[in-house]
């Protein structure tokens, strides 16, 4: 794979785009597809890749930052860091294809999530194009920096709506010495049993529940993961649950393979301790219970109501019937609030329009090309 | 990432000019403020208690300037108001009558950022400040802005939980503080920023609108707008309410001390540490001036011969850290560490910490004044950029003791200086800013944790280009459309930048030097 910095050609195509008022599709990889909602693909919508603006721009082990083009494929940035001893600690899902532009877009980490922060906790500078074409750095590559409002973090699961992520710095971290998965029998309604845990120093990095079985993954030092194991208790996994959170995390486990006929698969997200919720269908739960999959029949706003009332928010994770948000839907003042600040990166709605939340692309007029 | 700045970085510097705030306004402009203020204090009267309404000078008085106390101004009222619903009744009262609002937690911010404004309410947030809810099996607490960050911890630790983020100001600097300047402390490195403690932050629109921005989960619907309040220094809205992770107390921490003959060698040795693959819950480097001032001020046991010492603090189980200070050792000695110590004692932990965070005042009684720089740099630049402030420090004929947050690159050099020679104050912040100029040359930032505010407005000229400013600004106004937050600070306008970089063309030769500027 050649490196090859597409900035220039990148920047050219979106100037082009807003002065004819032609909406972009954003991909990378085009691993996330079937994400987000659809969009009624208009004659003029045009699709642009960031998938050959690829590369390593700079990695320094022992500062413990990487700077990378959006188009650089996942699995050759994990492989570089992890030649070098070192992870990105957010431990982002890896499907076919998946780019660090697309994995940062739509914000997702993997397992270590709760114990070891989120992708938007990483990001430590971007280099994005606005709505007008402009290039702008924010951020940069040191831990510290409060010069300017976080634009880097504001990008991290905005779904490209807020401007086309060209280059991205982010903390890396060395990877654990030792880790080991246990797995103890439990009970499926038993979430509140992570809570415990929770609250005491264990080296866990990953927590979950799934067919009556929790599985506990500790990192640290052998010594420490050794002694944390003994007093955990639990068996070491069988072979059907080999490689288990790597298959959960990048979605190629049975449980998000299958579907019955019907079933739906959305991610809600709610406080670790929040109650079951009440909704009918098969649940596994992630992130010691503040991640929960549900494949379920009931239907869209059923869902966003359960997820509501939990404090939590719900994410449609399967192709949808046209018009059903995949995104729990936005209102009042946080919606107004929202909407200004996508009028900020991007007035005329030329990045993803519909894709994301459609409301904060609702009842805004687009002013034709040439009327800026 | 190529775009030109707005003004020129060049070794050359410019004039580092503040705005003018403590110069005597005139007659008429006087006149019109002291009618202002008594009208607008009949009406915030009718929103707010009496009490909550200070109007007369000598109440007005301690709030002229935050911690950067270079920078004085006097507002047109200060506002203590006690209730969520009062602080809507003055945002929407400000909004109404464009009259600007500043906020203030403890007022121990070092940049200016809380500096009033001489036409605008001072918002003072001291009232709100009781702990409203810790639960420790669900990890968190919910606590109103005003919460003191060290009383957060207090509280917790009965349960055997803690928050986080240290400052060094911890004993005074409030939540609502921490949360508009994304502060750190001493082991954000394993622990991170305010932005990776919070939970959710409940703000005050310039409009009175209440929202919460993330939530008791791990991420909310929508933008991230808790990533965008944290460390947007009081221009976004008024933060009225926080929910803060508590984390488990670690069992066992201990400290490993590591004297070096040059700073270079030590600089050295903490990549070293990283390259093992170690991240310690604090590694601190002081230089000979700082270990000197902070063992004569703490009597800390430092080696005072020391060219420059490493404090380096492992936590977690027993086992982890048993490991960890053996690998530790072994690395500092690779690195031709000149002694090393481990504490022996919690007592003696706490001691050789307390020389480090006493560090300021320390270097405080070596002259009758400092003057604290916070820039951030790649750590492979340190010996370059330790090199180039002491030239600078010879030149301005200035001494500089430095204290540096080595893990993550954060740098506070103290310059020594005495504001009561003439000129000297001036001298001092046009080295501060040379500094600062220095650190965004070699890829960092002019800010790492204690904000931009008034302080550092012309710097940010030389960090970021035009466009990127205007985006600023831009996001600004999508929370307060006719710029009443914190009007002036944080961001600059194109205008101030255009004539920050037009004074640096001439050479530190003033154009018109009896105007005033800005």
């Amino acid at each position: 794979m050649n490196d090859s910095d597409e900035s220039a050609g990148l920047i050219d195509t979106v100037r082009q785009a807003a002065s004819s008022a032609v909406v972009l599709r954003i991909t990378g990889g085009d691993s996330k597809k079937r994400l987000g909602n659809r969009i009624s693909a208009d004659a003029t919508d045009q699709a642009f890749s960031t998938l050959s603006h690829t590369g390593i721009i700079s990695y320094e082990p022992t500062e413990l930052v990487v700077s990378v083009r959006a188009g650089t494929p996942l699995q050759r940035l994990n492989q570089v860091l992890d030649d070098a001893g070192q992870m990105l600690a957010f431990e982002p899902p890896e499907f076919p294809g998946s780019t660090i532009g697309g994995v940062l877009a739509c914000g997702m980490s993997g397992p270590r999530r709760p114990f070891n922060g989120s992708a938007r906790d990483y990001v430590l500078g971007t280099r994005i194009i606005n709505g007008q074409g402009q290039d702008l750095s924010f951020g940069g590559e040191v831990m510290k920096n409060v010069a300017g409002y976080d634009v880097s973090r504001l990008q991290v699961g905005a779904w490209g709506t807020l401007g086309v992520l060209l280059d991205v710095s982010m903390k890396v971290l060395p990877r654990p010495e030792a880790e080991m998965t246990l797995v103890q029998d439990a009970n499926a309604e038993d979430t509140q049993s992570f809570i415990s845990l929770l609250r005491q120093p264990w080296p866990l990095s990953g927590a979950m529940l799934l067919d009556n079985r929790r599985y506990l993954r500790l990192s640290g030092s052998e010594a420490s993961v050794r002694a944390a194991a003994r007093e955990l208790g639990g068996e070491a996994p069988d072979t059907e649950d080999a490689g288990i959170w790597q298959s959960v995390r990048d979605q190629s486990h049975h449980y998000f393979l299958d579907r019955s006929e019907g079933q739906t698969l959305w991610r809600i997200s709610v406080a670790d301790h929040a109650p079951e919720l009440a909704l009918q269908g098969e649940w596994l739960h992630e992130w010691a219970g503040a991640q929960r999959w549900v494949k379920t029949r009931q239907s869209a706003d059923e869902v966003f109501q359960a997820a509501r009332s939990a404090g939590g928010h719900a994410i449609r994770y399967d192709e949808g019937p046209a018009g059903e948000p995949a995104f729990q839907p936005l209102e009042g003042a946080m919606l107004r609030l929202q909407s200004r600040i996508r009028d900020s990166f991007d007035r005329e709605r030329l990045f993803n329009r519909g894709r994301f939340h459609p409301e904060l692309d609702a009842g805004q007029s687009y002013p034709t090309a040439g009327s800026t | 990432m190529s775009a030109e700045p707005v003004a020129a970085t060049s070794a050359e510097s410019a004039p580092h000019e503040h705005l003018p705030v403590d110069e005597p306004p005139d007659e008429d402009v006087r006149a019109r403020r002291l009618a202002q203020r008594r009208r607008y204090a009949v009406e915030l009267r009718r929103l707010l208690p009496d009490d909550a309404v200070l109007s007369s000078e000598e109440e007005l008085r301690p709030y002229e300037s935050d911690g950067l106390t270079a920078l004085k101004a006097t507002p047109l009222l200060v506002v203590l108001p006690e209730t969520i619903e009062q602080v809507q009744q003055i945002m929407r009262w400000a909004r109404d009558h464009s009259v600007p609002v500043v906020a203030r937690g403890a007022g121990t911010g070092l940049s200016g950022g809380a500096l009033p404004h001489e036409d605008g309410v001072l918002l003072g947030l001291a009232k709100f400040n009781r702990i409203l809810e810790l639960d420790p099996s669900r990890g968190f607490a919910r606590v109103q802005p005003g919460v003191r960050n060290l009383a957060i911890s207090d509280a917790a630790r009965p349960h055997g939980l803690y928050y986080a983020p240290d400052p060094s100001s911890q004993i005074a600097c409030t939540i609502g503080g921490n949360v508009a300047e994304n502060a750190g402390g001493v082991h954000c490195l394993k622990y991170g920023l305010t932005v990776h403690n919070v939970l959710s932050v409940t703000v005050v629109t310039i409009d009175g609108d209440l929202i919460t921005l993330g939530s008791e989960g791990h991420d909310s619907a929508g933008y991230d707008l808790l990533a965008l309040i944290t460390g947007s220094e009081g221009m976004l809205a008024v933060v009225v309410e926080v929910i803060v992770k508590l984390l488990p107390v670690p069992p066992v921490a201990r400290l490993l001390m590591a004297a070096f003959d040059s700073v270079e060698a030590a600089g050295d040795a903490v990549g070293r540490v990283i390259a093992a693959g170690i991240i310690p819950a604090g590694l601190e480097l002081m230089d000979k001036p700082a270990i000197i001032a902070a063992d004569a001020f703490a009597q800390c046991g430092y080696p005072t011969d020391a060219a420059a010492l490493l404090l380096c603090e492992l936590d977690g189980t027993e086992e982890e850290v048993v490991s960890q200070i053996q690998q530790v050792s072994d690395v500092f000695s690779g690195a031709r560490a000149a002694s090393l110590h481990v504490a022996q004692s919690e007592e003696e932990r706490l001691l050789l910490w307390k020389g480090r965070k006493s560090a300021f005042p320390a270097v405080g009684r070596l002259a009758p004044d400092y003057y604290c720089i916070d820039g951030t740099i790649p750590r492979r630049q340190l010996s370059h950029v330790l090199q180039r402030m002491e030239q600078l420090s010879s030149e301005y004929g200035l001494p500089i003791a430095n204290v540096f947050h080595a893990g993550d690159g954060n740098l506070h050099p103290l310059i020594m200086f005495d504001a009561g020679k003439p000129g000297e104050l001036h001298r001092t912040e046009e080295l501060g800013s040379r500094i600062l100029q220095l650190c965004v040359e070699v890829g960092g930032t002019v800010t790492g944790e204690h904000g931009v505010g008034l302080e550092k407005i012309n710097e940010m000229c030389v960090q970021f280009d035009a466009a990127t400013l205007t985006q600023f600004h831009a996001v600004k106004a999508a929370f307060d459309p006719d710029g009443l937050l914190n009007p002036g600070k944080a961001v600059p306008t194109l205008q101030r930048c255009a004539e920050f970089g037009a004074m640096h063309v001439h050479h530190g030769e003033l154009p018109f030097p009896e105007l005033e500027r800005f």
